[in-house]
């Protein structure tokens, strides 16, 4: 009974892994770190995470289908580029549909070469991700590209104003994107076979499911969510740098595997990619309020990191041995197939 | 007697709503701190390399006046570059608070720099100095060349309502809207290292720092004259520059400058080449490949080559020249670090510009103390000028970084 009473603690333990930690950084830096505990300071770290938080939206969901997607950070700054570079000529409307639908044809062109050309996507988004890196140098002649109207500078301020406390537009929009990804994800049939295909292509495949679908969709949706999160920080900054997304991938890659996302497909979720996101935040602005350094900062971010998969790795081992210690299922097992081979025999 | 308590009351009422005419609208408490911050004689302060901190600029060139359209004119004339190099004395000013004046002392200061780096560490420090000397409640908060974070930390700053906040901007272009924001919170800004766009030092009280293509005109000549020592009676000598990473003004300071310089002073110099070295600019095996390659397809004819960088650029310069087995090719450089100190010393670098780290940001909160005092704010100013060869070089020993 004791038991029992640990292992479903434990149980939940691992279920809200991320939840926990959240709130762990949330006490612990609220309590010490000085000015940290404030509406002000919670406004600016949400409006900071919007960016990775929109890109991980996409990207969990390419990991949940045990893919990878290294191009993010490459389309962040792509989007942006694209979005002030052209808006001279296409007006933001133009400038930013343009931005967004450039985010999907990379995601469909990573998409197409993992699918039909079947070529690993590791390797196919970390060449994508230099071609585009090339193409933003080609684009903007190695310069940021801004555009300094009032129209721009109005947008800006709207993008980053309070609409209630805490919520600012660039951040209402990364909460209705999550929203909407991980109900797709949870409570539909559509969001249900990601993690299939994810689980087991394979078993997906034999089951029916048009996997190659799903994992073009995946990429896509990889690409649009970048190029959104590109787009919304360059309108935010009034100009599109060169290495926006520079930070992004690591930063991204990190978040989703601390928020319980399994590299190798089939487990995970969008919310807990965020809440890993907002938690690595407040980590960084907590050690920034405490005047330490970045070395800090890289340092505490790795400790998470291999506590996470320390704890996955234990997880799977308390998995195994809890298989082992139950000998009446073998038993079980081993007296059915001694039943059927003896039928087998009978019936000879 | 009822009258006389009557005038009494007025006169003291009079004086009271007087009395802040009289002391440029102050406390008594406010004008004592005056008194005492006009006191604090920061000139006694120095940096790690033994030099004043604050040292004067001696550059006394008169700003020219703005060509119609600066871009129309030919990259090797000096004027094309006049909003870069510029930028800053032709400003708006808008909605710039007014100085308190009230002195210096116990003032919260904060200072947003752009990135970790040993320059930056340096930076800090002279800062910390001069914040020292006026008691300031100061700290200074790296983004690690992180756009957004920059803009996070800008947030978290004006939240905690300083008196002032010190700025190196991570981006010319976003230094705008960052500078804007700033001042739409009436918090004073000053921006200071990297030159950020000219419409942001309209919401700027002002600008200070090493004055880049300055530098590079001063060393442009005394690279011309070393060229010509080496190589006397050459019609043409042939010269190439490895660039600073692409965007920032010091990518186009560090080659036009010199460039645009040499036009005039001298004719003989021809550049060859000019890149900056992929994917990194400052590393320094990326460099000995580029130069390399330099070295091979001109040959004899390369004689100087200029650096962004006397560090890993430098080092990378002189491994490729090296191989090729050239000590005929004059070299400088931007400078001061301590591998580029010790490369002049050994008669490598023929010369380095003298950037101080601990100068800029001493010379910011310098600045930033003026302003509190009351003083005149200059729209730009810059860092005093030098070019260290082997000569002086042991002067500045032991390095800032």
């Amino acid at each position: 009974m004791r038991s029992s009473g640990r292992s479903s603690l434990l149980a939940l333990g691992d279920k809200y892994r991320i939840y926990i930690l959240f709130v762990v950084v949330f006490a612990v830096m609220s309590l010490t770190a000085p000015k940290f505990f404030n509406v002000l300071n919670f406004t600016a770290i949400f409006n900071a995470v919007t960016m990775n938080a929109t890109v991980a939206i996409g990207f969990t969901v390419v990991m949940i289908c045990g893919q990878l997607d290294l191009s993010i950070g490459s389309v962040i700054s792509f989007a942006g580029v694209l979005t002030m570079g052209l808006q001279p000529v296409l007006g933001f409307a133009g400038s930013i549909a343009v931005a967004v639908a450039g985010g999907a044809l990379v995601g469909l062109f990573n998409g197409l070469l993992v699918t039909k050309a079947k070529i690993n996507s590791f390797i196919v988004t970390l060449g994508t991700m230099t071609i585009l890196q090339g193409s933003i140098y080609q684009f903007s002649g190695g310069n940021s590209i801004s555009v300094t109207t009032d129209e721009v500078f109005k947008i800006s301020d709207f993008l980053s104003k309070n609409i209630v406390p805490l919520i600012t537009p660039q951040v209402l929009l990364t909460i209705v994107l999550v929203l909407v990804v991980e109900f797709v994800l949870r409570r539909t049939r559509v969001g249900r076979n990601f993690y299939i295909v994810g689980g087991n292509r394979t078993t997906a495949w034999l089951a029916g499911v048009p996997t190659d679908n799903y994992l073009n969709s995946a990429f896509v949706l990889s690409g649009v969510t970048a190029a959104i999160g590109g787009v919304v920080s360059v309108l935010v900054s009034t100009a599109a740098t060169l290495k926006l997304g520079e930070n992004s991938l690591m930063y991204v890659i990190s978040a989703t595997i601390i928020g319980g996302t399994a590299m190798s497909g089939g487990k995970g979720g969008v919310l807990r990619s965020v809440v890993a996101i907002m938690t690595l935040e407040m980590l960084y602005t907590g050690i920034i309020l405490f005047g330490l350094g970045n070395e800090v900062k890289i340092f505490l971010a790795g400790l998470i990191l291999a506590y996470v998969v320390l704890y996955e790795a234990y997880a799977v081992y308390r998995h195994e041995k809890a298989l082992g210690q139950r000998p009446e299922l073998m038993k079980e097992l081993a007296e059915r197939a001694s039943a059927a081979r003896s039928r087998k025999s009978a019936g000879a | 007697m009822r009258r006389l308590s009557f005038f009494f009351a007025a006169l003291a009422l009079a004086a009271f709503a007087l009395a802040p005419a009289f002391g440029q609208g102050l406390t008594a408490a406010q004008q004592a701190n005056l008194k005492a911050s006009l006191a604090v004689d920061t000139s006694v302060l120095k940096s790690a390399d033994g030099q004043q901190l604050l040292a004067p600029s001696k550059d006394n060139r008169k700003v020219p006046t703005r060509p119609a359209d600066p871009n129309k004119l030919p990259e090797t004339d000096p004027l094309h570059w006049y909003d870069m190099e510029w930028a800053g004395w032709n400003v708006t000013p808008t909605n710039i608070p007014k100085s308190p004046g009230d002195g210096a002392i116990g003032k919260k200061v904060i200072m947003i720099v752009h990135g970790d780096h040993p320059w930056t560490t340096a930076c800090i420090l002279g800062a910390q100095k001069v914040a020292d000397m006026y008691k300031w409640d100061f700290k200074a908060q790296s983004p690690n060349w992180d756009l957004v974070k920059q803009n996070q930390l800008i947030d978290q700053a004006i939240n905690e309502k300083p008196d002032m906040i010190l700025l190196i901007p991570l981006d010319a272009k976003a230094a705008i809207q960052q500078a804007r924001k700033i001042n739409a919170a009436k918090i004073p800004l000053h921006m200071f290292n990297t030159l950020p766009d000219n419409a942001a030092l309209n919401y700027s009280l002002g600008w200070t720092g090493p004055d880049d293509f300055g530098q590079f005109r001063l060393l442009a000549r005394a690279w011309s004259d070393e060229l010509m020592k080496r190589n006397p009676g050459a019609s043409t000598i042939g010269v190439a520059y490895v660039q600073h990473n692409p965007g920032g003004s010091p990518f186009f300071a560090r080659s036009f400058g010199p460039i645009s310089e040499l036009a005039t002073y001298n004719r003989k110099i021809k550049t060859l080449v000019m890149a900056s070295p992929t994917p990194a600019a400052f590393d320094a095996n990326t460099t000995m490949q580029l130069v390399s390659d330099w070295l091979t397809k001109y040959g004899k004819d390369l004689k100087g080559i200029c650096a962004s960088d006397d560090s890993a650029q430098s080092l990378g310069i002189f491994q490729a020249l090296e191989k090729a087995g050239r000590t005929d090719v004059v070299v400088v450089a931007a400078g001061n670090s301590k591998q580029g100190m010790d490369l002049v010393k050994d008669g490598k670098l023929f010369g380095i510009t003298y950037q101080t780290a601990e100068g800029d940001g001493a010379l910011s909160a310098q600045t930033a103390a003026d302003w509190f005092n009351g003083k005149g704010y200059p729209t730009r100013k810059n860092l005093a000028q030098h070019v260290i060869t082997k000569a002086d070089v042991d002067k500045f020993y032991p390095p800032q970084w």
